[in-house]
């Protein structure tokens, strides 16, 4: 889908780049998460590849057509919730969604139906007459998740699609994502949100500084990090002690090691001998994370400060 | 997308920008007539009644006129607060087909403001002569004329309003430079009364005002003495001119896929 990509925005010449050299393949049919922190180039890629930003080098390739060269082939067959968006606030549910359809020229009988279909399928109905400007953050983005379901579009791009909303409402917006994919439409996700990733994507690229660091699916990638498992030990263990079996980091009451699976064992069985509270099981991605970039995800800093 | 897609496409953007917010808050039409009402109060109060055939004509260019700060501001905040365009552009919907819908749904929200100048002046002329006043005449080619202008001016303004947008990265600023563009096409170029009204060296600057020119050809309308055929050909002109040069540097700012 993507090889060699690589977007030097021009106000930020002498800086690195955005993206370098990207190259991913993704196969049609189910949920692409592209993960990393702020300025890891996640949305510079979705941009690029739904043909509203032009890459400094590389190919770009969207069911067989050329975004770069062709963007009208591909823009008939996606659609695309950009990154911090909003919906026309003085549209109610119902109008958001069929006037979209028919914006993107679909007749109004076919609009019709697929607006009432999706309105159905999401659980908007009784919300349908209701102004966007009076729904919850979670509703909106449902409706707003509800406008690209419903149209005929074969790949969806969602930026982000959660930003900002409590975890209650992230469900409401997951499950309205888990639905896209029924009719083997390709939805490509960006989040910064892993355990949303690890929920939602059959395959994950881990993005930072513009660059791939892994890619596969969710036990794919903790398989590749060095020590797969964590075990948390607390305070009664002192942490030289832990140090041997692998990397040991301070959490709040106790620490936190990474290690290899009979590592794993041994530790839990010495530390549980020691009256100490334990628990262990494979990394997260977030522990990925941590492993492979070298700080947490959430940590504040954008890949492009962090370099 | 085919002609019959792209015809769908922009019915369908002019009527959820501009039907619909006319509907979920019909307020803001009282809000559109405010300031184009107030001036042709002001000037008729000011001139003893002596400019409101000027005025009355002025208030539709002055509505018109508004298009163009409304599409600009519509398009910046689409563009930036929104990120409606940029849904849009991942969509088989086209720029030009985006901004003339835009640009359409300008028109329609500016309709009443417009119907209610019209009648003004339908009934104003008639009304006025019925006094033993100076009527001006309500007849057809007075209408077409006030009509084509109209429409000229409306290409005008939706082409500054697209061109404005493209500098824009925040709806603050537009709205911080919006009374110096009303200051220089309706305020101070001859909209509300007449160019004879100015000082000499005043006229000569308003000649570089496009809005002078529409203005001229509507005051044509109600005006007692004859304007010369040439002078009305080159009012078209010029304001045609202006119009495709807009238009051709709108097309050539925009840009619907970044670099």
């Amino acid at each position: 889908m993507t090889e060699g990509v690589t977007k030097q925005y021009p106000k930020n010449v002498g800086r690195p780049p955005a993206l370098d050299g990207v190259s991913l393949s993704i196969r049609p049919g189910g949920i692409y998460g592209l993960i990393g922190p702020n300025g890891a180039g996640k949305t510079t890629i979705i941009r690029i590849c739904s043909t509203q930003l032009l890459p400094t080098a590389g190919t770009v390739t969207i069911l067989g057509h050329d975004a770069i060269a062709d963007p009208r082939s591909v823009r008939t067959r996606i659609a695309v919730i950009p990154q911090e968006s909003r919906p026309l606030y003085f549209l109610n549910v119902d109008e958001l969604v069929y006037l979209y359809l028919k914006m993107r020229g679909m007749d109004r009988a076919e609009s019709r139906r697929r607006t009432n279909a999706v309105l159905e399928e999401l659980g908007l109905v009784e919300e349908r007459k209701r102004l966007v400007s009076r729904l919850s953050g979670g509703m909106r983005r449902r409706a707003m998740v509800a406008m690209v379901l419903a149209s005929d579009a074969e790949v969806l791009f969602l930026d982000e699609p959660t930003t900002g909303l409590d975890p209650l409402a992230r469900r409401e917006v997951w499950g309205a994502i888990r639905r896209t994919i029924r009719d083997h439409r390709t939805v490509i996700l960006t989040t910064h949100y892993l355990d949303e990733a690890e929920q939602l994507a059959s395959r994950i690229a881990l993005l930072d500084r513009g660059k791939v660091l892994l890619e596969g699916t969710a036990d794919d990638l903790r398989a590749r990090v060095r020590r797969p498992y964590r075990v948390t030990v607390d305070s009664r263990v002192p942490r030289t002690e832990l140090e041997r079996y692998g990397d040991v980091t301070d959490v709040d009451g106790g620490h936190l090691v990474f290690t290899r699976e009979s590592d794993a064992r041994e530790l839990a069985l010495k530390a549980l001998g020691a009256g100490a509270r334990v628990s262990m099981g494979p990394v997260s991605l977030e522990d990925v994370f941590l492993q492979v970039v070298g700080r947490p995800i959430d940590d504040g800093t954008t890949g492009e400060e962090a370099a | 997308m085919t002609e019959r897609h792209r015809l769908r496409s922009v019915l369908t953007l002019a009527y959820l920008n501009g039907i619909v917010p006319m509907r979920t808050q019909p307020l803001f039409l009282v809000s559109v007539l405010a300031s184009p009402l107030s001036f042709l109060f002001f000037v008729t109060i000011a001139s003893h009644g002596l400019y409101l055939k000027y005025a009355v004509t002025g208030g539709m260019l002055f509505t018109m006129l508004s298009i163009g700060t409304s599409l600009q501001t519509d398009l910046t905040h689409y563009r930036t607060d929104l990120k409606l365009q940029d849904m849009v552009v991942a969509s088989p919907v086209e720029g030009p087909v985006y901004v003339t819908g835009l640009a359409l749904s300008e028109l329609l929200y500016s309709l009443p403001g417009l119907a209610v100048f019209a009648a003004l002046w339908a009934t104003g002329g008639p009304a006025l002569g019925a006094t033993g006043t100076y009527a001006w005449p309500v007849n057809l080619p007075n209408a077409l004329t006030i009509g084509f202008t109209l429409v000229i001016v409306w290409g005008f303004a939706s082409a500054l309003g697209f061109t404005l947008a493209t500098y824009f990265e925040d709806v603050r600023e537009i709205f911080l430079f919006s009374s110096l563009i009303s200051l220089g096409l309706t305020v101070f170029p001859p909209v509300y009364y007449p160019l004879s009204a100015l000082p000499a060296w005043a006229q000569t600057i308003a000649y570089f005002s496009p809005t002078t020119y529409a203005a001229q050809l509507l005051h044509a309308t109600t005006s007692a003495a004859a304007t010369p055929v040439g002078s009305l050909a080159a009012d078209w002109g010029v304001l045609i001119a202006f119009t495709v040069g807009l238009l051709f540097l709108a097309a050539a700012k925009a840009r619907w896929r970044e670099p």
